[in-house]
């Protein structure tokens, strides 16, 4: 791994990702969904069992990334995103999810090209629209649940924050039905601290229709359960303070290693968060 | 190796209680040659009191809508499936199903598509 260097490698869609030693997946999504779902809740006999916020996720799609205006904008290095689009509600959230386990417990990181828009359903600017987007690893090893949580947060309230933010609390555990199957939000609204120096500009571009991609890496140490930091664009954060969301081991999730993206409105307009690809790798 | 042709299955609504004018919310699928909704009438499910027709629209963008001319009625029995097939459909999909304000259906509903 050679993170401050140029790689030469084999593969030329490589070149723009720094990835640990094995790739564990690469998912250009111009190939497909490859893997990629949708974060249904936990239920018992009834999908009415399900949290409501959990309910309302659906399912992320390839997208081509074409607007009313301009037509089809493509994405990074060919046709289709894998595009996770809110609900038009204030306040709403979507997510995509890949679900593996590991082998071998060793720092990983993750890397991905992105953009987030909202729904270019107005001659405005729109900047405010998109509350928030984000990332998080739901891990397990012998001893705990650990969910790294990392979200930018774009606007709150009305004003524009522009700050990148971490979590280390959920919601109270809340069994379903009466059985062994309990629920918890994880993503839930409240809770969210401010990354130390988390501070940044994206290049939002000045009409809904006009996206950039933007670069995002982020490491964790499957050992000792940690951050190892992150890294979006030219703003390189180390792990100081940040702390994860922990829990005791749960029964059935032995060497769980789920990633999740995920994006937030913040008005009554569609957020659309945008993946060119993803890459997974491990320093094993 | 012959290349297998990509498939994904889309769930556009899941426990929802249908009644009044419903939209599921816009698919993309540009990437697929056709498609098939399916509406899954939830085992739990009162039977519904009346029928209700499902349309199938299409966008260019989106944002705005119009029948594509594929139409289907909702089950009502619970328990049971019925479907609408769609080809050349362009880049969005989704349905616009008129339930009568006094029925409701608790459905799941799909969307299959293939390249």
């Amino acid at each position: 791994m050679r993170s401050d260097s140029h790689p030469v490698h084999g593969d030329p869609r490589l070149s723009r990702f720094d990835p640990m030693e094995r790739v564990i997946y690469f998912d250009d999504f111009d190939q497909g969904m490859n893997g990629w779902t949708c974060l249904v809740g936990n239920y018992q006999d009834s999908l009415d069992t399900m949290t409501t916020s959990y309910a309302r996720h659906t399912q992320p799609m390839l997208s081509q990334v074409t607007h009313w205006d301009s037509g089809t904008h493509g994405s990074f290095d060919g046709t289709y995103a894998l595009k996770i689009a809110t609900r038009p509600v204030a306040g709403e959230r979507n997510t995509a999810i890949k679900r593996v386990t590991f082998r071998k417990a060793s720092r990983i990181r993750v890397e991905t090209y992105f953009a987030c828009k909202p729904e270019a359903n107005e001659l405005k600017l729109s900047d405010k629209d998109v509350r928030a987007f984000g990332v998080l690893f739901d891990l397990q090893d012998r001893e705990q649940r650990v969910m790294p949580h990392l979200r930018y947060l774009n606007t709150l309230n009305g004003e524009r924050r522009h700050q990148w933010q971490f979590k280390q609390r959920t919601t109270p555990f809340r069994a379903i039905g009466g059985s062994e199957i309990v629920t918890h939000d994880h993503l839930s609204p409240e809770d969210w601290e401010d990354v130390p120096g988390g501070q940044q500009n994206l290049c939002y571009n000045e009409i809904p229709t006009k996206i950039n991609w933007h670069y995002l890496r982020f490491d964790f140490d499957l050992v000792n359960m940690c951050w190892l930091g992150f890294q979006c664009n030219d703003l390189v954060l180390d792990p100081s303070g940040l702390e994860s969301i922990k829990m005791p081991a749960m029964a059935n999730l032995d060497c769980m290693l789920n990633l999740a993206f995920f994006c937030e409105s913040n008005t009554a307009k569609r957020t659309f968060f945008y993946l060119d690809s993803v890459l997974l790798s491990g320093d094993f | 190796m012959a290349t297998l042709r990509n498939t994904y299955t889309a769930v556009i609504a899941r426990g929802e209680r249908w009644t009044g004018q419903v939209y599921t919310e816009p698919y993309e699928a540009a990437w697929a040659s056709e498609a098939v909704f399916f509406i899954h009438l939830m085992p739990d499910s009162m039977p519904p009191s009346g029928t209700a027709v499902a349309r199938v629209q299409i966008s260019p963008d989106g944002l705005h809508w119009v029948n594509e001319g594929t139409e289907f009625e909702l089950p009502t029995v619970p328990d049971t499936v019925s479907f609408g097939r769609v080809l050349n459909f362009g880049g969005w999909l989704r349905l616009a199903v008129a339930v009568p304000n006094s029925c409701e259906f608790k459905v799941v509903a799909t969307l299959s598509l293939k390249a």
